[in-house]
């Protein structure tokens, strides 16, 4: 009697706990779907005034804060928005908007010569460089920012966007550039200012995407008489100038007598906070309220290792925004709760993530494999591990449909029934393949044993591991995980020869698909730092050159449909483009896409204006408004 | 004494120099990639990736990157120091690794100097700077949870001793099992949830750390959370161990001795039980407060204390190898040295002990 009275104890504990179980995690399929939508917004009334506070677990600025060498997104939009002004910027909206280059610094559209190669613009007059300077702003300012972005100590990651395109530049840069002409005397071919309004550039090539090159951070003016003391990657990150509606706290003590009389500025620690405080000689009236609306009076970013603790200060209302990637559980509560719904806003961030196949290495030397693994995948699997639908859509060719005005909107080559993968479709593949040696839709030659697989050690890709394992453990593939804190550099390492990779994502560096054609380009493939990890249209010489093994005749090559699209401007630019996508996808399937990442951030109450930014994929900061009523 | 002082110091610094000869080979020589590529870019180019190389010292051979780091320890930062960080009273250097020569400047506000620990690859600020300013804040945490457990476990293991098998013992064995089972992650997410979230009044505890120089008082209550969390655990160790030492002591015959002579009870239990029983607890003492300087990880992360843990952690995720032997320098100098302040105490402790 008492053993059954034990048992019968058990069981209804065991039900219990299992009734508890099923009540908890989940994920959003079953939810009205409203937190998945993209947002539009808030707009309660926006008053100017107040503090702007936000927080990041981590800012992992990749130049220190130099706009020379910045490449990260964050400080695109923090830059763009607040600081500093470029000759063509952004609206800082969402959508196909936002992504439109528009005059900034420059008085209008530059004026473009019949074949292209030489782009005029005009600045602005009124424009003036905050405290100290107290000046304003000259074209030999645009020309300096070009001088340092050719000078090789100063690492510009995004120099490669303009060296070789302006004539003179690379020339200019191996010289030395600022290093062995600090004063700023050798001529630049391909840049001159007739005057201080004037600048012009000649290009070795036309490039249906200058403007938006000329629109980046790097691209800006820079004061030679602060930046001048600082020719060495990073430094002059702690100095920045303000063109824009506001400075780094501090600015207007900088001593700029000279070089040894710089401290750098309070508002800016790279490892703890970024104060912005009005710049006083910003004038409204040489700018437009599409672009920028400054409500607030100040703004702070500041660094909490906690990141559960930024969103419990944020809900609490200690601090107006979470810049930090949210925890499941938060995803979770402000997709459901009523209360915190339309605090949580979603918006397409012009990015995608995927897994990546080497079409040197066995099995994926074979396109037929390569064709079932994308049919295979458990895309929406993939998704939950991320944390559902707010993260974003299944991605189902390359480019992110945003960037492509929606055109490949419906073109989905490896749909499955609720994106789970289809098991007939991948065997009808694999049964084409060469490792499917009994033709029986299962990967069955030794090369589909113990196929190394590289992922990152953290969430959500320690997650999505076993359902990628899972997935192609259905058509014979075993795949062999290693988790690595720096997969990247792994990845990067062509003689490394890993197979399959799933810690890989891209964004855009500009709204223009040629940011992630380059993905694609074997021109741009190196021994070290590579990031066409599927090697496409690597040659049997660079093959040798780099040390790669296996198949390495016959990869289908796209630099030529890349060059092509490049020529090209606007509609028939974006044509191009999205024709290549369907390519890769179709005939050369490098990759198997899952993801079109959201960019998704929680506020408070307190946030009377709320707008996303599409060019940087960040909050657009210049929009934002905080009701001080309400803030604690 | 003074000799034995001596030569402890002079192996303080040989155990310092092959603990950083260990975590050169661990960082600089074993990791698989080329840390220069994490900071060239998204797409870093040949030229970029030398470039930064070059300005790393990544393009040294190993040995002589290891002798660098070594000449820069001990001579100072020089001219890898930028100008902004110099002191303003700092002597223009004219070699690479001149000592800052001017009385008093090596250790002034500025973030260079000596000793020499270069530049972090991430931020580009000197390493010497971000653990002037991550130390202090370490060391609040460490110091003050130091006195809680101490104080704390001490008590509880001394009166666990002393009612034996009663009702008292009971409970502080039972606050032992807790504090050591209860991770400090949780431990500190949930102390944070309760007295931030959930007691509006308690938002004087929040996260983050307070100078002490600025506000006092939001210094200490900004503490006091993660301090009784940290202590928590080494609180139930002490006093599991102070029960366990005690009990043996009192067992001994010199305290039977002692109680026929006629002492009163309370002398002999802390005059000539507890301090037999204390060495041990001496020993774990130094080693765990040595330890913490680097390794107090978890609570710094979940207070938001962004001190030396944090920094360990952070350069190692993100391979900025000077900082990673910055901080491995000084929990490494740390260890050693508290290990000779535990052997002095240890001789004043326990008359027994002489060192020659």
């Amino acid at each position: 009697m008492r053993g059954k009275t034990i048992a019968a104890l058990l069981l209804a504990l065991s039900l219990l706990l299992a009734l508890g179980a099923a009540g908890c995690g989940g994920d959003d399929d079953d939810g009205d779907g409203a937190a998945t939508e993209q947002s539009e917004g808030v707009d309660e009334g926006a008053e100017p005034g107040g503090t702007f506070r936000t927080a990041t677990d981590a800012f992992e600025w990749t130049g220190n804060f130099d706009p020379t060498g910045e490449y990260l997104a964050t400080f695109f939009g923090l830059y763009q928005n607040l600081l500093g002004r470029t000759l063509m910027g952004y609206n800082h909206v969402p959508d196909a908007a936002g992504n439109e280059p528009v005059p900034d610094l420059a008085e209008a559209e530059p004026e473009i010569s019949e074949d292209g190669l030489t782009y005029t613009f005009t600045i602005r007059e009124g424009v003036m460089w905050g405290p100290p300077l107290d000046r304003q702003v000259t074209s030999q300012d645009v020309e300096y920012a070009f001088r340092r972005i050719a000078t090789p100590a100063l690492v510009a990651q995004y120099g490669f966007f303009y060296l070789g395109l302006i004539k003179g530049l690379q020339e200019y840069s191996d010289a030395g550039g600022l290093t062995e002409d600090p004063e700023g005397n050798e001529a630049i071919e391909g840049i001159q200012t007739p005057d201080e309004r004037t600048i012009v550039f000649e290009l070795e090539q036309p490039a249906g995407d200058f403007v938006n090159r000329i629109a980046m951070p790097a691209a800006g003016p820079v004061p030679e008489e602060v930046a001048q003391c600082f020719l060495t990657a990073g430094e002059y990150g702690r100095f920045v100038m303000s063109t824009g509606p506001y400075m780094v706290e501090g600015s207007e003590n900088l001593d700029i007598t000279s070089c040894d009389t710089m401290e750098a500025l309070d508002g800016f620690n790279p490892n703890q906070r970024l104060i912005l405080v009005r710049n006083p000689n910003y004038d409204p009236e040489t700018d437009t309220t599409e672009a920028r609306e400054n409500f607030f009076d100040r703004f702070e970013m500041t660094l909490n290792t906690n990141a559960q603790d930024i969103f419990d200060q944020v809900r609490a209302g200690r601090l107006e925004l979470a810049y930090a990637s949210e925890p499941a559980e938060v995803v979770r509560d402000y997709s459901t709760d009523p209360e915190l719904e339309d605090r949580y806003h979603i918006n397409s961030g012009d990015r995608t993530w995927y897994i990546t196949m080497n079409l040197t290495q066995p099995p994926f030397d074979d396109i037929h494999v390569r064709k079932a693994a994308n049919w295979i995948m458990d895309k929406e699997g993939l998704r939950r591990a991320w944390g559902g639908e707010p993260k974003g859509l299944i991605a189902h060719h390359i480019v992110p449909d945003t960037m492509l005005n929606g055109v490949l909107e419906d073109f989905q080559p490896y749909a499955s029934e609720g994106d789970a993968g289809n098991l007939e479709e991948a065997q009808n593949e694999m049964r084409q393949s060469k490792y499917d040696t009994d033709q029986d839709g299962i990967c069955d030659a030794p090369q589909c044993k113990g196929v190394l697989h590289v992922t990152r050690t953290t969430e959500p890709w320690a997650t999505m591991a076993p359902i990628i394992e899972e997935s192609m453990a259905e058509i014979g593939i075993e795949l062999n995980t290693r988790q690595f804190e720096d997969s990247y550099t792994i990845i990067q390492t062509v003689k490394r020869e890993v197979p399959i990779a799933s810690n890989a994502g891209w964004g855009k560096d500009y709204s223009d698909a040629s940011t992630f054609m380059v993905l694609f380009d074997s021109r741009t493939i190196l021994a070290e730092g590579n990031v066409n990890y599927s090697l496409v249209g690597l040659t049997p010489e660079q093959a040798q050159e780099l040390g790669a093994t296996g198949t390495i005749e016959g990869i289908t090559s796209v630099d030529a449909d890349i060059d092509a699209c490049n020529e090209l401007l606007d509609d028939e630019r974006l044509e191009c483009w999205a024709d290549l996508d369907e390519k890769l996808m179709n005939e050369v399937v490098p990759w198997v896409p899952y993801l079109q990442g959201n960019a998704d951030f929680v506020i408070s109450d307190a946030v009377s204006k709320y707008v996303f930014d599409q060019s940087s994929g960040d909050p657009a900061w210049s929009h934002l408004a905080v009701d001080q009523d309400l803030q604690q | 004494m003074g000799r034995y002082v001596i030569r402890r110091l002079l192996w303080t610094v040989l155990v310092v120099l092959l603990v950083t000869l260990l975590t050169f080979v661990v960082f600089y020589v074993m990791p698989p990639g080329n840390p220069a590529i994490r900071f060239a870019g998204k797409q870093p180019t040949p030229e970029l990736i030398a470039q930064v190389e070059k300005q790393f010292g990544l393009d040294r051979s190993l040995p002589e990157q290891y002798a660098h780091f070594l000449r820069r320890l001990f001579l100072g930062d020089g001219t890898e120091c930028p100008l902004y960080l110099r002191p303003a009273c700092a002597i223009e250097p004219v070699e690479e690794f001149v000592v800052l020569e001017t009385p008093g400047c090596a250790t002034g506000v500025s973030g260079c100097g000596w000793p020499g620990l270069g530049m972090s690859f991430d931020s580009r600020t000197a390493v010497r700077q971000e653990l002037i300013e991550r130390t202090p804040r370490t060391l609040s945490l460490i110091v003050g949870a130091a006195v809680i457990w101490l104080l704390l476990g001490v008590s509880i293991g001394v009166l666990s001793a002393l009612k034996r098998r009663t009702i008292w013992d009971r409970l502080a064995m039972g606050f032992a099992l807790f504090g050591i089972s209860a991770p400090v992650f949780w431990l500190g997410l949930v102390a944070l949830w309760i007295f931030t979230v959930k007691l509006p009044f308690a938002e004087s505890m929040g996260t983050g750390y307070v100078e002490f120089g600025t506000d006092p008082v939001g210094w200490f209550t900004h503490l006091i959370l993660p301090w009784t969390v940290l202590a928590l655990l080494y609180a139930a160790f002490y006093a599991r161990m102070t029960r366990g030492n005690l009990i043996d002591t009192m067992g001994e015959d010199y305290i039977r001795t002692a109680r026929a002579k006629g002492l009163p009870e309370r002398r002999v239990i802390f005059k000539h039980g507890l301090r037999a029983s204390l060495t041990p607890i001496v020993t774990m003492f130094g080693l765990d407060v040595a330890l913490l300087v680097g390794g107090a990880v978890i609570t710094e992360t979940v207070f938001n204390i962004q001190g030396l843990g944090n920094y360990a952690v952070q350069s190692a995720v993100s391979a900025d190898l000077p900082a990673m032997t910055g901080v491995v320098v000084i929990v490494a100098f740390a260890v050693a040295f508290m290990n000779l302040v535990v052997d002095i105490v240890y001789a004043y402790l326990d008359p027994r002990v002489r060192y020659s």
